[in-house]
Formats: structure tokens, sequence, C-alpha cells
């Protein structure tokens, strides 16, 4: 039996496979390693589907997108909305969308209208799809989940 | 004894670690030694960050899209993790259906033959209809007005743009 007074409490690991190991490890993650990160935006298509009939009518904004960057917006069903907040229209910053007043507007729609949470974009034939991207993304950030895309 | 039995201990005269133990320092074995092995925490901290990093980082999405290097994706900030589903790609004024070219004339009765080759191949679930859309950030919506148009003649009621994330 070993005796306890003389229990060694200094003893070296063996590293040398641990550190082999690990490079191993480092070496495969950074062949396989993914830098640019790929994701996606969900949208539905805005026309199709089901019929009108069908339909649970939900407050519903349409964008019309022009190819300047101006934007035409209409609110549909939705009771809540006064008149002057029905129908709006964006002007263009410097060629491209407004982002801001993007913003702006769609903070003002939901201050009114809590249940708007549908948008359907109408792009023009030029629009680019990076404008389009932007925009979805800019009613995403805003509280505007459920988007939609219309054919030409 | 272990720390005698030690690969170090044998195969050095003295350690940094044996000189620097506090319960049975060796400073006299250390001053003589002739030799000295490397301190391995400090590189194995750094192997395990390393690891742990790009553990964190790995991601399949790379095997679901491949981006060319011509194809620049929009960024996005809002944005849904990416999943497995049927892609269509316009790159060169080209349409690509899971990277078999197709004319833009084809693409209803590629998505259809697309369509019908899931639900044989997943017979017991319900088919979901999404497409993944990618496509370079300058392209005009005329090119994917196409797509758009074709997934809703074929049943397809998902897209799906793909984006970089911000």
């Amino acid at each position: 039996m070993q005796n306890n007074k003389e229990k060694k409490y200094d003893f070296e690991l063996n590293l040398i496979p641990f550190i082999g190991f690990m490079s191993v490890c480092i070496c495969f993650l950074l062949l396989t390693a993914v830098w640019i990160e790929i994701a996606t935006i969900n949208v539905k298509q805005a026309v199709g589907g089901q019929s009108a009939a069908e339909t649970e009518k939900k407050p519903l904004l349409w964008v019309m997108m022009d190819i300047d960057g101006a934007l035409s917006l209409d609110v549909r069903d939705a009771a809540k909305v006064p008149a002057a907040l029905r129908k709006l229209r964006i002007a263009s910053k410097d060629g491209k969308v407004d982002f801001a007043e993007v913003e702006k507007v769609a903070a003002n729609l939901l201050a009114v209208e809590p249940n708007l949470s549908t948008a359907l974009i109408q792009p023009k034939a030029q629009s680019s799809y990076e404008d389009i991207i932007s925009l979805m993304d800019s009613f995403k950030k805003n509280g505007l989940h459920d988007l939609g895309v219309a054919p030409l | 004894m272990i720390s005698n039995s030690g690969i170090l201990a044998q195969t050095t005269f003295g350690t940094a670690l044996g000189a620097q133990s506090t319960i049975k320092p060796k400073g006299g074995i250390w001053k003589r030694q002739i030799t000295a092995d490397l301190l391995l925490t400090s590189l194995i901290d750094a192997f395990s960050i390393l690891v742990i990093f790009l553990l964190v980082n790995f991601s399949n999405a790379g095997e679901i899209l491949s981006v060319t290097k011509d194809m620049e994706l929009p960024k996005a900030g809002a944005v849904d993790l990416i999943e497995r589903t049927t892609v269509v790609k316009f790159t060169q004024g080209k349409y690509f259906l899971e990277d078999k070219e197709v004319n833009q004339s084809e693409l209803v009765a590629a998505l259809l033959q697309a369509r019908q080759e899931w639900i044989a191949g997943h017979p017991q679930e319900e088919f979901k209809g999404i497409v993944t859309i990618q496509a370079d950030r300058r392209t005009k919506f005329e090119s994917l007005n196409a797509i758009v148009l074709a997934m809703a003649n074929t049943g397809y009621s998902d897209i799906r743009f793909a984006v970089l994330t911000q």
C-alpha cells in the first residue's frame, strides 16, 4: 500500500496529444469555415393563393415603388387609420428610397392601428433588387412582419 | 511517483513548473538546468479560444447556397435562418434551378417538375411550396418577376430572398 505521506501532488499532464487534437480541430474548422453569413428574407406571394372571399380581412398596407425611389402607400381595411394617413406619398431622397421617412410613417401607422402587420410591395420593372430588399428590411424592423411581393 | 515518471521529467533536466511549485520548489535543480521547456498554458488557452470561436461561427449555409464571385447579394438586418429549399438563381442573364440552367420560358415546367419530384420523395409530408431566390443586388425586378410569376403558377407561395446578414 502506498503511504499517504509520500503522495505527490505535483505531476505533469502529457499535453502533446491534447495539442495535437486542438491543432487538427483548428485546421479543420478554418478550412470549413464560412465567413459570409447568408440568411433569407421570407415573404409571400401578394397575389394568388386564396380567393378574395376566403381571405380574412386584415389591415393591409400596399406600397407601390417608383423608379426614382418614391413610394406610394395605401392603407386598406384599417378602420382606425384616419383618412389623412390612408394614402401617403414618400418622396425619394437623392434618387433613393427615404428610409428615415418610411420608418416614421410605419411608426405613425402602427401607433393608430397596432394590428397592421402586413405590407405588400409592388415594385416597378426597373426597381432594383437591393432597393426592394432594403424596403422589406425596413418594414420588418418597424413591426410589419408579414410581407408580400406582387409580380408585375 | 507520477512527478518523477512524467515525460517532461524524463526528457529534461528540470522544468519551469517544477521550479515554481509551491508545495516542493525545486529551485536548485532549475538553476543548474541546461534546457528549458515551454510554458504551454498560454498556447493551450489560445487554441481553446480559437476552437470555441470557430465552433460558434460554424455554419452550413455555404452548402445550401453557393455564391459565385460575380454575384453580390443584398444586405439586410431583419433576417431569418436559411433552410434547404428549392433554389432558383438568376445570374448573368440566365436562370438556374438547383444549378441547372433553364430558359425563362421553361421555368414553369421546371418548377412543376421540381414540385412533383419533391412530392414523390416526401409522400407523407405536405408540400410547403417554398423557393429561395438568389440574385445579384443590382438585378432589376423585371428579371425576378419571371421567377415570381412561375412560382405563382406552380403553387409555390413562399419566397425566400437570399441576403447577406448585416
